[in-house]
């Protein structure tokens, strides 16, 4: 048995070489570390709890299973966004799944399952009055968010939500850097629409 | 003041807190300029809140169902090395005391393959030793096969012949040998072409 390793600590580069040794305690540290960022890119793109999960799931595997193939010289997490991004926009096109409500998934048959596919964004705010506030926010700009363009969407949550730079999104989802910046100002400019009357509404 | 207001991508450049001799007189018109000032807070205000917004947790049995179809896959020197591990001990002295016993075991190899190596009489001697057996291993051999086949009288008469009686005799062996397993090949093809 190989000595125990202290994997939390471990730069992602180092974890990678772990599990290209074969140890399943690195592969489940990878999971762990990017679980919550690829499922919520997802999340943001399809709106569907389980399909979000099942696609985040297919990420993971196709990255998991080529480990092997990765360089060090990029960053793993730019790897996953990647694929996490190919398969959400690809479901989209074959869906043809544009926009989406943030009052449930379109697919939601029953008012359990709207109920199971709606948001629920808490802030962290102390007082009520103030994580009334927030979550009203929240809701707003999940709704904003979710009605941007699915590329616009991926641009902007990689940069504020992930806090890449303009290059890495560029890298990561193989658009030209004028590009990034023109969605990323877009969706801003979009998402800056739809929120005035929230912002109106708390002055 | 500058008399033209901002444009977008100089807005973008202010929101995200970007630095360098071009953002100073962005900086400066938005102290003088309400407008943009105005539209770089709104920008800020949109970014902050982005920024706030949270992670999303799958299911706390995502990680066992990724892993179920992950075939975890151990290369091999990966596995000779935790073998290697498995049988060092653990404390720095024994490690020590093991590297120290297997560097003399590998000297005292060492020397003595290359003594083996630089003595070229005994060498010579041992290897011509090996060739005699050999050669009297294959002699008795055929002997006792010529013997057994041809029994003891007709196997002095070959060996009084010489070396072109024995070796006609082994032609001869051979020959009727080979032409024994193409007569029997032959027949059980005959009987199964009849049974069939």
């Amino acid at each position: 048995m190989p000595p125990a390793l202290d994997l939390l600590n471990l730069p992602d580069a180092d974890v990678v070489v772990l599990a290209q040794q074969g140890r399943d305690t690195a592969f489940r540290e990878l999971i762990r570390r990017y679980e919550r960022p690829v499922f919520s890119l997802i999340y943001r793109m399809v709106r569907d709890r389980e399909l979000a999960e099942d696609l985040a799931q297919d990420t993971f595997i196709k990255v998991l299973n080529h480990i092997d193939r990765y360089r060090p010289e990029f960053k793993l997490s730019s790897w996953l966004f990647k694929i996490a991004n190919n398969v959400a926009i690809d479901h989209l096109r074959r869906r043809q799944l544009e926009t989406v409500s943030i009052d449930g998934s379109p697919h939601a048959q029953t008012s359990d399952a709207i109920e199971a596919t709606s948001f629920d964004v808490v802030g962290q705010q102390e007082s009520a009055l103030d994580e009334l506030e927030a979550r009203e926010l929240g809701t707003a700009i999940e709704r904003a968010i979710s009605s941007l363009r699915p590329e616009y969407r991926s641009c902007i949550m990689l940069r504020h939500v992930e806090g890449r730079s303009y290059e890495e999104i560029a890298a990561t989802l193989d658009l030209p850097l004028g590009t990034v910046k023109t969605y990323i100002h877009r969706a801003r400019h979009e998402l800056r629409r739809a929120l005035e009357h929230v912002r109106e509404g708390s002055e | 003041m500058n008399h033209r207001h901002l444009l977008p991508d100089e807005i973008d450049l202010l929101v995200d807190d970007e630095v360098g001799f071009g953002v100073t007189p962005l900086k400066a018109h938005i102290r003088d300029c309400a407008q943009c000032r105005a539209q770089v807070e709104d920008a800020r205000l949109v970014v902050g809140a982005l920024e706030q917004v949270p992670h999303f947790s799958p299911s706390h049995t995502f990680a066992d169902r990724v892993m179920a179809q992950v075939p975890v896959f151990v290369p091999w020197h990966v596995t000779a090395r935790d073998t290697v591990a498995r049988w060092l001990p653990q404390s720095r002295s024994a490690r020590l005391a093991v590297a120290a016993l297997a560097t003399s075991a590998a000297s005292v190899l060492t020397v003595t393959i290359l003594w083996i190596a630089t003595q070229t009489d005994v060498l010579l001697l041992a290897s011509s030793a090996a060739g005699d057996q050999i050669q009297n291993f294959v002699y008795n051999s055929g002997r006792d096969v010529l013997a057994t086949v041809f029994g003891d009288q007709m196997f002095a008469i070959i060996q009084h012949t010489g070396t072109v009686g024995i070796a006609a005799a082994l032609l001869g062996l051979a020959a009727a040998t080979g032409a024994s397993i193409a007569g029997l090949r032959a027949l059980a093809g005959v009987s199964s072409r009849r049974r069939a």
